[in-house]
């Protein structure tokens, strides 16, 4: 075989094999750490729950998909389906609160109910209150 | 004719005060696709949900970007290229249960429901009837149902390539406990 095809060769196996792993890589591809990543915004439960209930549709396009920083008093600690953990965080408002989700099989500890927390979340958006999920429990 | 009136109006605030809603922020909505490919599941546990005891309405309503799957890659295609959930972020419910008499609230037990409703995914909207069961406990109502549905019902492409590893009928779990909602 000649040099040039045996590079061609060479350069299309490499090309076939970075495809390949690049695919695998996609597919397996973890959900974000949000203990590591760095928030966009920084912002308390009832500022944020005051935005969302001004200008949902605004702050829909704000908010959704990053990742937000929030912190406040810890209303209440449930536990759903498969032990997943959801906290409320207290607003100013009586009826609509901030809802951090946690993702499966994890159990955050220092969670207590009056406490004051700061969680890391994604934003999903707003139906009566604002709710972030893959929460980690910054301090 | 006055006196009946005034009766009337009173026999209807009463009812109205005895009126009770339950509702939940964190019920569970999950569904899941089985095939000889792979098994795809992805879970919803921010459900909002009113029931209305008196009349037997129901209302759902989730955030597509709520659902969760296991693998990441899933959860961005489910929501950029299926469910375009920037564009149609929500998906809702409205409903009644139908057997509604057959249902007693001030009784502790589980009871068998139908409910048929209006069920909006992806801006589409379909009539659509579930049976489930109700059960009433100290304090709150449990209610569960299983049901499926067609993805193309609604619209919701899956590309030729991948429409093998996806199940014609995703089979959708509801877990919901209501607490009632207390009147001020």
């Amino acid at each position: 075989m000649k040099l040039p095809v045996k590079i061609a060769l060479g350069v299309v196996f490499f090309l076939a094999l970075a495809g390949i792993l690049a695919a695998l890589y996609l597919y397996n591809k973890q959900h974000k750490d949000l203990q590591k990543v760095k928030p966009d915004y920084v912002i308390t439960a009832s500022e944020l729950q005051k935005e969302f209930e001004s200008d949902e549709s605004g702050s829909t396009a704000k908010y959704v998909n990053r990742i937000i920083e929030v912190s406040g008093i810890i209303g209440s600690v449930k536990r759903g389906e498969q032990n997943i953990v959801s906290v409320t965080l207290k607003t100013e408002s009586d009826f609509s609160v901030v809802i951090c989700t946690f993702p499966p099989a994890t159990d955050p500890e220092k969670l207590v109910t009056g406490k004051n927390v700061t969680i890391r979340g994604e934003c999903s958006g707003f139906l009566m209150d604002v709710l972030l999920n893959n929460c980690a429990v910054v301090k | 004719m006055k006196r009946i009136v005034v009766l009337f109006s009173l026999a209807f605030l009463f009812l109205a005060a005895n009126a009770q809603k339950y509702m939940t922020r964190n019920g569970f909505i999950g569904f899941n696709s089985h095939t000889a490919v792979e098994d795809i599941k992805a879970d919803n546990n921010q459900v909002a949900s009113v029931l209305d005891i008196a009349t037997g309405e129901i209302v759902f309503q989730v955030l597509i970007k709520s659902f969760h799957f296991e693998k990441a890659l899933m959860e961005e295609h489910f929501n950029e290229n299926y469910m375009e959930s920037e564009k149609f972020p929500k998906s809702t419910f409205r409903g009644k249960i139908t057997n509604l008499s057959a249902i007693d609230f001030s009784k502790e037990g589980k009871y068998d429901v139908v409910v048929e409703g209006d069920l909006n995914i992806h801006d589409v909207t379909n009539k659509v009837s579930a049976k489930g069961n109700l059960e009433v406990i100290s304090g709150g109502i449990n209610a569960n149902s299983k049901f499926s549905i067609v993805p193309e019902d609604y619209k919701i492409n899956i590309p030729g390539v991948v429409r093998d590893n996806i199940a014609k009928n995703l089979e959708v779990t509801v877990s919901m406990k209501y607490l009632p909602v207390e009147n001020k």
